[in-house]
């Protein structure tokens, strides 16, 4: 029986791979809890400053601020500009074995760059990249898009100082008039089952867009505890002090941050939440091959030892 | 029980205090206000420095960094009685910790790790020139705060 020792090596091999897996998918699991957590716990924030820029623009009146008004229709940029551009941020893993979750948002970008409307002159809309993350940086780079950056060292742990460069740079493009829109390619965590590879606008900022999110984060969060809106029933006067534009402008900023943080967040939690899958899969899978292969080693010894017990009653019957 | 005000700090990363205090007072771009319970509904900016709570007659000294202050009356209902308004501060900041949380040896490494943000600043590119910035101001205020306490008296 010659394949005997070969089906126990592959026997072997098979479990320590799925050992490896298993842990994965623990690790995986530990983390995505991390995540949504993270994700509940800045919601709050996210709350509060709404009511504040609310409060503000009702004050206010209008909220002029270069992050609110929509650049597309102005007519002296449409004259001078050579080719109107979008920025797109592409957020990504670094690291791969997750399933079809870089594959998704890759192909969500991808197909968003093809189907990009033609400029005035016939000419594509000028598009660069910002890329989080090694997997979607190096699939941008293969296609030829211009990444203007990448972040490629933010780890599983996002803080939001680590949050700041990005939306620095994004919001300096941006008031630098160097774009006309800022999107971001990220994956929306629905649940742990399934995630949505999503493209959405953040600059400039639509107010209505804005309310939907804030509201949607609420709305994901167990009812019970009384959210601010429902206490406050009548809208106060609020006293403000110092330069009420400056005010706006970082709090804008700030909201801005916070969108590309929660974003961020939601994508890693979809990240663990598909790598658990994927190795949940993988685990399952090997634990039917260790079965299969169980099945044909033991049919093989069985063969072999009937096999030779009729070599042992042949040789008897030939002797006596 | 005399009136208190209802003080929130929150960040984007966490709910860091949620509780009733005596009074609470600010670091606000335009200098520094204290808050008193029925002040009127204000909002302002917030630059680095401590929120310093009163508490029963103790200090509790919180360090953030960066932010905004909002404060309002809530009128809460109660069920048998009159509606009675509460005061509410809602402090919402980019970094905040409470000076407790600042021990001897951290404060050592924040200043350590401002001197080598500092050297490190000096020949850095744009990008992450942004990033040592955020984290530069954050050292030092905790070093600012920490020092500031290190001989005062205050809650833990």
């Amino acid at each position: 029986m010659s394949n005997g020792k070969a089906i126990k090596n592959r026997i072997k091999s098979i479990k320590s791979t799925k050992k490896i897996t298993k842990a994965m998918e623990l690790v995986a699991a530990s983390k995505m809890k991390r995540a949504v957590s993270s994700t509940l716990a800045s919601r709050l924030y996210a709350e509060y400053s709404w009511e504040i820029l609310t409060s503000i623009a009702q004050n206010a009146e209008e909220l002029e601020h270069p992050l609110f008004t929509d650049r597309s229709g102005l007519p002296s940029r449409n004259v001078t500009a050579d080719q109107r551009k979008i920025l797109l941020i592409l957020i990504t893993s670094n690291r791969g074995l997750c399933g079809a979750y870089n594959a998704q948002v890759i192909k969500k970008a991808i197909s968003f760059l093809k189907n990009l409307p033609v400029g005035k002159e016939g000419k594509n809309i000028g598009i660069d990249v910002v890329s989080i993350g090694k997997k979607g940086d190096v699939a941008m780079r293969r296609l030829g898009v211009n990444v203007i950056a990448s972040f490629i060292d933010l780890n599983d742990k996002i803080s939001l100082a680590k949050i700041i460069p990005v939306s620095k740079l994004v919001m300096d493009e941006y008031t630098a008039l160097h774009y006309d829109k800022v999107l971001v390619a990220y994956t929306d965590f629905i649940s742990a089952l399934t995630q949505r590879a999503n493209i959405k606008q953040i600059l400039p900022v639509s107010k209505t867009d804005l309310k939907e999110v804030i509201e949607n984060l609420v709305v994901g969060v167990p009812s019970g505890t009384p959210t601010t809106k429902s206490q406050k029933e009548q809208k106060t006067t609020y006293l403000f002090e110092g330069d009420k534009v400056k005010l706006i402008s970082s709090l804008v900023e700030k909201l801005t941050r916070m969108q590309i943080y929660q974003m961020l967040l939601e994508s890693n939690a979809s990240e663990q939440s598909s790598r658990m899958v994927a190795m949940k899969n993988a685990s399952d899978a090997s634990g039917e091959m260790i079965d299969d292969l169980t099945l044909v080693f033991n049919k093989a010894r069985q063969a072999n030892i009937t096999r030779e017990i009729s070599e042992i009653s042949a040789g008897m019957a030939s002797v006596s | 029980m005399s009136k208190q005000l209802k003080l929130k700090i929150v960040t984007p990363e966490r709910l860091i205090l949620e509780e009733m205090v005596d009074q609470v007072s600010l670091p606000t771009t335009e200098g520094e206000i204290t808050v008193l319970p029925d002040h009127i509904p204000l909002i302002t900016g917030l630059s680095s420095g401590d929120v310093i709570a009163v508490a029963n007659g103790e200090y509790v000294p919180m360090a953030i960094v960066e932010g905004f202050v909002e404060v309002k009356n809530l009128v809460v209902g109660v069920p048998s009685g009159t509606p009675t308004t509460i005061t509410e501060v809602a402090v919402l900041a980019d970094f905040a910790e409470h000076v407790s949380e600042l021990s001897e040896e951290k404060i050592v490494q924040a200043k350590a790790r401002a001197e080598e943000l500092k050297k490190l600043m000096e020949n850095k590119e744009h990008v992450d020139f942004e990033h040592f910035e955020a984290e530069l101001e954050r050292s030092l205020t905790r070093v600012k705060i920490a020092d500031k306490w290190r001989t005062k008296k205050y809650r833990k």
